[in-house]
């Protein structure tokens, strides 16, 4: 009562729904009065509601039933209540009864009567929808099949979806938006198993473990490596080939054809008559190999003109291929190259010549700088020789000698501004007129004092003199009259002592190099013996040893103690020219082959490096005094700066790098750069041309 | 020269205002105008000439150099406007100045020899120093000065006064001593430094006749140096002078007289031909600074108490002269022939060696020892430089490639180059302050006028 009372208040949405059946059901129950009054009821009662409607929709069905028949039989058979009210048993035992069951008001429900079989018989004739007809015999009564429900019908008999608007063809939405695959093969996702470690598998490795620990599965032995092997053996061929026979070598694989090897290829392809003209000027090498034509067809293609010669080198190769395998050696070339350090970092070094010093008429034979670098002389094969101003070019000091002078040197000493010059015979020692008024007494004294009381008792008294020391009034210098062409004057490092050298035959090799004392004025041959024509002679930079250099060798004594201390072998044809380092244990030596050597005397006699960079004579070679350069020149109008630096550190050893090729100076007579000469205190070169010009190149 | 004609085909154009500092005479209205801007210095200057012209019918055409926001214009506009990221929209402000460039030359005065050493700090005359001597006997080697007087600027060419006689070998380096009060007087004093080892002052009298070159002998011999003297260079306050030299050292010297003086003088007399006696004073140092260790290339005395001092061993250093030491020691990699001290607040040192880039430094900036300015226009060394006295950006280099170029510091170009040498120029130097006097080994002194710097 409780549900009619709430569909009568009417709350909310249920209640135009409800509102029929609540009529219907006063109807059916004969109208009960039920006071309007339940209002306040309502709200509590409300959550049982729910069954109530569904009790109600049971009622309802019955009811339309009653009056409708099956119209809902799609639904379930609790829903569509049976008019038997009997139960479920058998019907046999009502099978004598007029009445089957009872109504809910108590009356008997009566069971239709039966129409005898031929009636119904008739009956079903005549109704051409007899065959939807079918008798319910627990209801007793007669059910026509709806044209919906026989179509039912007929789609299960197929075995397809009984439902009419049932589509098993839908086309398929993905419930899922795949960005990467376009069909999937499964949308499912990703099942946990393939995220845990595998029993099997465990189980499986478990069994090997214990197999192997039992001993059941062996392992193959470690191969022993031999211990000794062949030292000398081929293991390119030999052993492999005794082992397989000849080992396969692939062929190379030739190109594929392209479309210039058509037989009737693009226009583009085929080369103009200019071209094939200019192939017959190329090397044989270079020409290319196959020169494309065109022909109409296939069938005028010639055939191949090379086949003949092609095949014959072919045999000739095979004739003549070498049975062994040689293996290539796969390295990068710059690899083999030796680190050096880069030109920046060894700066400062002369790079560009600014200024120049012309004058002179001939060849500029020699230079030589002063010790603080203010000046340098040079002397010429027209005979002169010059004193320079180093700043600004200006030619200072001109002195004519008359014939080729061969060699200048500056006396080391900076308070003796002297020059020893030598020009054909003669060695001069010039006063250049520099320094202060001390030191031009002084060398006014050193020049003069005994020349001329005996230059002939001089060569009396002593005996080994060969040479004439006279006094040079046209020129205020001393003069040394030796018997051969003097190639090169050099001075000792305190200023006193310098040596001479006369490139002369065998027999006079014993007086070739003089050395001689300007502060007595003595003149003395070196006590040894020489082996070859003597080419120049230095001293050494700190201690008292004498470098000669022969033409092919250098010998090094030791003047102290009388006595050869070494002999560097250069392996040139002739040597040109010598320097030493200013600390003394290298030297280098240029040669007129175009290579100069450097030697470490510490390491051995032999050249610890050779340098090759000339195509011509190397006419003079020389060391910068403080920075770690050194520089060459030669008949090629080039000279080269290296970087050389000796290390105080024994076990170090020299390092050079090549920096700078110095151009400038043209070619005169065959004759290119003839002397080279550091600037004593910057990092400038001076060289001296065949062209007559002296150039400096600053850094 | 239509130049409105010409704008039509144009484009792009610019609207500009010029603007100068210049006097009357050289001002244009100051409206702004609309110009091409394709247009050079040749274009802007011409269009500032057509202005003048406009308002002043007998104007003579002035070639002019345009500054915006304080650089020298140096391409077309466009191009500058492009590099510096000058907005063409709104108006441009251009001032123009006279185009720095030498417009007249005055024929060379010639020498009997190089021309090695120049010093134009006095307007009435220009003091030249000389390798002289070879073409003498070479048992006498001497060499002159020479004191050019012009009387007056515009003459032809510049008459020698004065030859200053006594040293026995090349003069390197010449300095007027002006000392401050004493504008006025007549006898000027002038320090010459030689290779002979020695300083010598002389005494000048401007006045005299400059008919015939005057022989003039020193009055104080300043013989100190063991080497070659390099350059001298006198104090401000004129009672001091320095020299710098190939022994390495820095000499600084009293200039003033024996009666004046305390400092340890000897007399040394001498007998002329014709019997005469002759006084000269020899003076020793009063301080020497030491330091260099190489050939002391040039010295500058800017104020009373510094000396700036330039060496062959890759330094430039500043000296208190009170202390003797060294304040400053700057290291540039490269010999250097020449140096001065100029410019903003007269604190910038440019220096010029043994390759051709001209350098120039500021000591006050901290940190860096790195060059603020560095001129390469040149090919061979430079042997010169020389910073204008009044303007702060103008300079004049000389080079042994036989060129003097004028510079400003507000671009990289060089303002004009003078070739008129035909060797390698020694010397230069500004002179009156709108001159440039040269000196080269083509013993030419080359006076290029007219350079009108502010």
């Amino acid at each position: 009562m409780v549900e009619l009372k709430l569909s009568e208040t009417g709350s909310g949405a249920e209640e135009s729904e409800f509102s029929e059946n609540e009529q219907e059901i006063a109807n059916t129950s004969g109208g009960d009065d039920v006071s309007t009054g339940g209002v306040e009821h309502a709200p509590q009662d409300h959550g049982v509601t729910d069954n109530g409607d569904f009790q109600q929709e049971e009622d309802q069905n019955e009811s339309d039933e009653d009056r409708h028949g099956v119209e809902e039989s799609d639904s379930s058979e609790d829903e569509v209540a049976p008019l038997n009210t009997v139960g479920e048993v058998p019907l046999v035992w009502y099978k004598d009864e007029e009445h089957i069951g009872y109504d809910i008001t108590g009356k008997k429900i009566k069971k239709k009567e039966r129409q005898d079989k031929l009636d119904s018989f008739l009956a079903s004739a005549d109704d051409s929808k007899n065959w939807r007809k079918i008798y319910d015999e627990y209801n007793d009564e007669e059910v026509e099949l709806t044209p919906h429900e026989t179509k039912l019908i007929r789609k299960l008999l197929k075995g397809q979806a009984p439902h009419a608007n049932f589509d098993p063809y839908a086309p398929y939405v993905d419930w899922f938006a795949w960005e990467d695959s376009k069909h999937p093969l499964s949308s499912a996702p990703e099942p946990k198993r393939r995220f845990i470690p595998s029993k099997w598998e465990t189980k499986k490795v478990v069994q090997y473990v214990r197999a192997i620990r039992k001993g059941l599965i062996k392992f193959d032995k470690p191969k022993e490596e031999p211990r000794v092997y062949h030292l000398w053996g081929d293991d390119s061929s030999s052993k492999e080939k005794a082992a397989h026979g000849l080992a396969y070598i692939p062929a190379p694989k030739p190109k594929l054809p392209g479309h210039d090897e058509s037989y009737n290829p693009s226009l583009e392809y085929i080369p103009t008559q200019e071209e094939i003209n200019s192939y017959q000027l190329m090397f044989e090498e270079d020409r290319p190999k196959f020169i494309p034509k065109r022909f109409t067809s296939l069938r005028s293609v010639p055939a191949y003109e090379k086949a003949v010669s092609e095949s014959f080198e072919r045999c000739l190769d095979l004739y003549l291929c070498p049975r062994a395998r040689k293996k290539r050696i796969n390295i990068d070339p710059e690899s083999l190259k030796p680190k050096l350090p880069s030109r920046k970092n060894l700066k400062p070094y002369p790079t560009t010549c600014y200024l120049e010093y012309r004058g002179h008429k001939g060849a500029v034979l020699s230079i030589s700088t002063e010790a603080s670098g203010e000046w340098i002389a040079s002397g010429s094969s027209d005979g002169t020789v010059r004193v320079w101003e180093v700043e600004t070019g200006r030619c200072l000091r001109i002195w004519e000698l008359g014939e080729a002078v061969q060699h200048v040197a500056w006396n080391p000493s900076p308070d003796l501004p002297i020059l020893a010059v030598s020009a054909g015979q003669d060695v001069f020692i010039l006063n250049t007129g520099f320094g202060n008024e001390e030191d031009q007494k002084r060398v006014k004294v050193l020049l003069h004092v005994e020349t001329h009381p005996e230059p002939d008792d001089s060569s009396q008294c002593n005996k080994a003199s060969v040479v004439g020391w006279a006094q040079d009034a046209r020129h205020e210098g001393v003069r040394l009259k030796h018997f051969k062409t003097v190639s090169s004057v050099e001075w000792h490092r305190k200023g006193d002592y310098f040596s001479t050298v006369m490139p002369t035959d065998i027999l006079l090799a014993i007086k070739a190099i003089l050395i001689h004392q300007l502060s007595k004025k003595v003149t003395q041959r070196i006590p040894f013996k020489l082996h070859g024509l003597p080419v120049s002679s230095t001293f050494h930079p700190t201690r008292s040893v004498f470098f000669v250099s022969t033409k092919k060798n250098v010998r090094v004594y030791d003047l102290l103690k009388q006595k050869l201390v070494k002999k560097l072998e250069t392996g040139f044809r002739e040597v040109s020219s010598i320097a030493i380092h200013p600390g003394g244990d290298n030297v280098i030596v240029g040669s007129r082959d175009g290579k100069m050597a450097w030697f470490d005397m510490d390491l051995s006699s032999q050249p610890y490096r050779v340098l090759k960079c000339h195509p011509k004579d190397i006419t003079s070679v020389a060391f910068h005094r403080s920075y770690p350069l050194f520089a060459s020149c030669s008949d090629d109008c080039t000279a080269y700066v290296f970087h050389g630096m000796v290390y105080s550190d024994l076990n170090q050893n020299p390092l050079i790098v090549p920096l700078e090729i110095l151009r400038g100076h043209t070619s005169a007579n065959g004759r290119g750069v003839m002397d080279c000469k550091f600037h004593p205190r910057q990092p400038w070169l001076f060289t001296a041309g065949a062209d007559s010009v002296i150039r400096l190149f600053c850094h | 020269m239509d130049f409105d004609g010409d704008g039509e085909e144009f484009s792009r154009r610019v609207q500009v205002r010029f603007i100068t500092k210049l006097q009357p005479p050289f001002k244009v209205p100051s409206t702004s105008i609309a110009i091409p801007s394709n247009l050079t210095r040749m274009g802007l200057s011409a269009i500032v000439n057509n202005l003048l012209l406009a308002g002043n019918a007998d104007w003579k055409a002035e070639p002019f150099d345009f500054l915006i926001n304080g650089e020298l214009v140096r391409m077309s506009l466009e191009e500058f406007l492009l590099a510096k990221g000058i907005s063409a929209e709104k108006i441009l402000e251009i001032e123009y100045v006279k185009a720095v460039a030498p417009r007249r030359e005055e024929d060379p005065s010639l020498h009997d020899d190089w021309v090695s050493a120049v010093d134009g700090s006095n307007p009435g005359f220009i003091l030249t120093g000389c390798y002289d001597g070879l073409g003498r006997k070479l048992d006498k080697i001497w060499s002159c000065f020479k004191l050019c007087q012009l009387n007056r600027i515009w003459k032809s060419a510049g008459l020698c006064s004065h030859v200053l006689e006594g040293h026995g070998a090349a003069v390197t380096s010449v300095s007027i001593i002006k000392p401050k009060g004493l504008e006025g007087s007549t006898d000027i004093r002038v320090a010459t430094a030689s290779k002979d080892k020695t300083v010598r002052l002389w005494k000048v009298d401007v006045e005299g006749s400059s008919d015939h070159s005057k022989k003039v002998r020193a009055y104080k011999i300043l013989p100190g140096h063991s080497a070659s003297v390099q350059s001298v260079a006198a104090k401000p306050s004129g009672d001091m002078v320095c020299s710098g030299s190939w022994d390495c050292r820095i000499n600084l010297w009293q200039t003033n007289e024996l009666d004046k003086g305390g400092d340890l003088v000897s007399i040394k007399k001498r007998k002329k031909g014709d019997g005469d006696e002759e006084t000269q004073l020899q003076g020793e140092s009063v301080s020497t600074l030491v330091g260099h260790t190489q050939c002391v290339s040039s010295v500058v005395w800017p104020h009373n108490d510094t000396i700036y001092s330039a060496s062959w061993d890759h330094s430039i250093r500043r000296w208190d002269v009170e202390m003797g030491k060294d304040s400053l020691n700057m290291f540039c990699g490269k010999v250097i022939n020449c140096l001065d001290v100029g410019g903003e607040s007269s604190s910038l040192i440019a220096a010029g060696g043994s390759d051709p880039i001209l350098r120039i430094w500021d000591p006050r900036k901290p940190g860096s020892l790195a060059p603020i300015f560095q001129f390469s226009s040149h090919t061979s060394w430079i042997s010169a430089c020389k910073w204008h006295d009044k303007s702060w950006f103008h300079l004049v280099s000389a080079s042994y490639d036989g060129k003097v170029m004028l510079w400003d510091l507000r671009t990289a170009w060089p303002l004009a180059v003078i070739e008129s040498h035909k060797d390698k120029v020694l010397c230069a130097d500004w002179w009156r302050g709108d001159s440039v006097v040269s000196g080269g080994a083509d013993s030419k002194l080359l006076i290029s006028s007219d350079i009108s710097v502010q």
